[in-house]
């Protein structure tokens, strides 16, 4: 993706290549900073931090490294906890029925905006792995890694006896590498 | 108890630790035998970098089209800097704070945003002891020394170099302000005693150059300047006859260990 060096180049049409990188990924960004947040006030503040990061930084991306959607995600899941931990501290957390979190939880292959050479392979796998766990398991692992929450912060935010999320992530975990080492060879 | 003869458990605590459910005692005996064994620590770069593609596939939603025009009108006053911003030393301590504390974070605020497993591979193998005594002097002298620790300890560059079978691997790290590159081999890969392990660097639309040979020690320390390691996207190790390639040829043997040249800032 030439935008990138575009918008490190510094001249006069930086601006427009940010837009259109914008409008490839603030989609897919900002569902990203949403599953993080919860909120949709702290995901467009953590989406606008994000974009304003990649502004001044878009001269590190290195092609050859990671793919882009990898390299952004990395930098709004980083800015979206940020937000997460600092407004935690605020609020009184009412803690969320997992059936709430459980629509639509992956997002399949054919909503994607971008070409999946944009994507790196480990999530091609990663997508296709998770989706053979049971609905429940994968919901639980994935707010395990998003939201960096440890077992008894799962419990409490998903309102599940503790026993109950050790032993989907720990089952989850399981499936995980079996399918991943399946992909790797 | 080694864990290099458990595999089975060894990927079971290195994906817990890279999906972030271990903690505690757990999570920092985990970490120091990562730091000392490169086998361990291979393994927990591998499960970081898988799950740093859950951030890849979430479900897209559109936001608030005042987001981009808050954006957009920020941008004149959002300077663009060849280092991240770290004006002053409130931020640059929160910087380095959030670099110390913050094993498994993500990206560090003013601009770190290398890939995850880059940011855990380096936490692995920095001597953490000399980050605190850096931040504790830091935030004793004020903005001056902070400036200079941070010219300082900015930049290092990761790679995990794999076999295709990803049976074995060499783990490569380079310090540009030592212009230090130390390579750890990583499994049991032997090259005949006829032969030589040449590391090289791939500058994008250049002929490779050698960064010199791998002794048969599971250590080697070379030398090289930034300008030699940095432009390379890619790193490999080919296998050449002993002593080398001929000086000024190129490699003429096979890649056996190739990887992708992180770059982070901590």
């Amino acid at each position: 993706m030439d935008l990138m060096v575009r918008i490190a180049a510094q001249d006069g049409a930086s601006a427009a290549a940010l837009k259109e990188l914008y409008g490839l990924t603030s989609a897919r960004m900002f569902g990203l900073a949403l599953r993080v947040t919860g909120n949709r006030e702290w995901a467009e503040d953590a989406l606008q931090e994000a974009y304003l990061n990649i502004w001044r930084i878009a001269g590190d991306y290195r092609a050859g490294i990671s793919p882009p959607m990898a390299w952004m995600g990395v930098i709004v899941r980083s800015r979206a906890l940020d937000f997460l931990r600092r407004r935690n501290s605020e609020r009184a957390d009412a803690a969320v029925e997992l059936d709430e979190y459980l629509q639509d939880t992956i997002a399949g292959d054919g909503d994607d905006p971008l070409n999946m050479a944009d994507a790196s392979q480990q999530a091609t796998a990663l997508r296709q792995c998770l989706s053979r766990l049971d609905a429940k398991q994968r919901e639980v692992v994935s707010l395990a890694y998003l939201r960096d929450l440890s077992h008894s912060e799962l419990a409490g935010q998903l309102s599940l006896p503790l026993g109950t999320v050790k032993t989907w992530i720990r089952r989850g975990l399981t499936q995980l590498r079996d399918c991943m080492g399946r992909f790797a060879t | 108890m080694n864990l290099l003869r458990h595999p089975d458990l060894l990927d079971q605590i290195a994906a817990a630790h890279a999906l972030g459910t271990l903690r505690g005692g757990a999570r920092r005996r985990f970490e120091g035998m990562a730091r000392e064994n490169p086998g361990i620590r291979s393994r927990a770069l591998l499960w970081q970098e898988t799950f740093t593609a859950f951030t890849e596939i979430q479900p897209a939603m559109l936001p608030n089209p005042q987001v981009w025009q808050r954006i957009e009108n920020l941008l004149p006053a959002t300077r663009k800097s060849v280092l991240p911003a770290a004006t002053t030393s409130a931020d640059l301590l929160l910087t380095l704070r959030r670099a110390l504390g913050l094993w498994r974070g993500a990206a560090v605020a003013g601009g770190l945003a290398a890939a995850v497993a880059v940011v855990v591979g380096v936490r692995l193998d920095q001597q953490l002891g000399q980050r605190d005594v850096a931040l504790a002097q830091a935030q004793q002298q004020g903005e001056q020394l902070t400036a200079q620790i941070a010219a300082q300890a900015r930049i290092e560059y990761v790679a995990v170099l794999q076999d295709d079978k990803q049976a074995g691997s060499v783990l490569v790290t380079f310090d540009p302000a030592k212009r230090a590159l130390t390579l750890k081999r990583v499994g049991d890969y032997r090259e005949g005693d006829d032969k030589s392990l040449e590391l090289w660097a791939l500058p994008p639309g250049q002929a490779p150059k050698s960064l010199g040979l791998l002794g048969a020690g599971a250590v080697a320390r070379l030398t090289a300047a930034e300008g030699e390691v940095a432009p390379s996207p890619v790193l490999a190790i080919t296998l050449e006859p002993k002593g080398g390639a001929p000086a000024g040829g190129g490699p003429t043997g096979p890649i056996v260990f190739k990887g992708a040249l992180l770059k982070t800032e901590i």
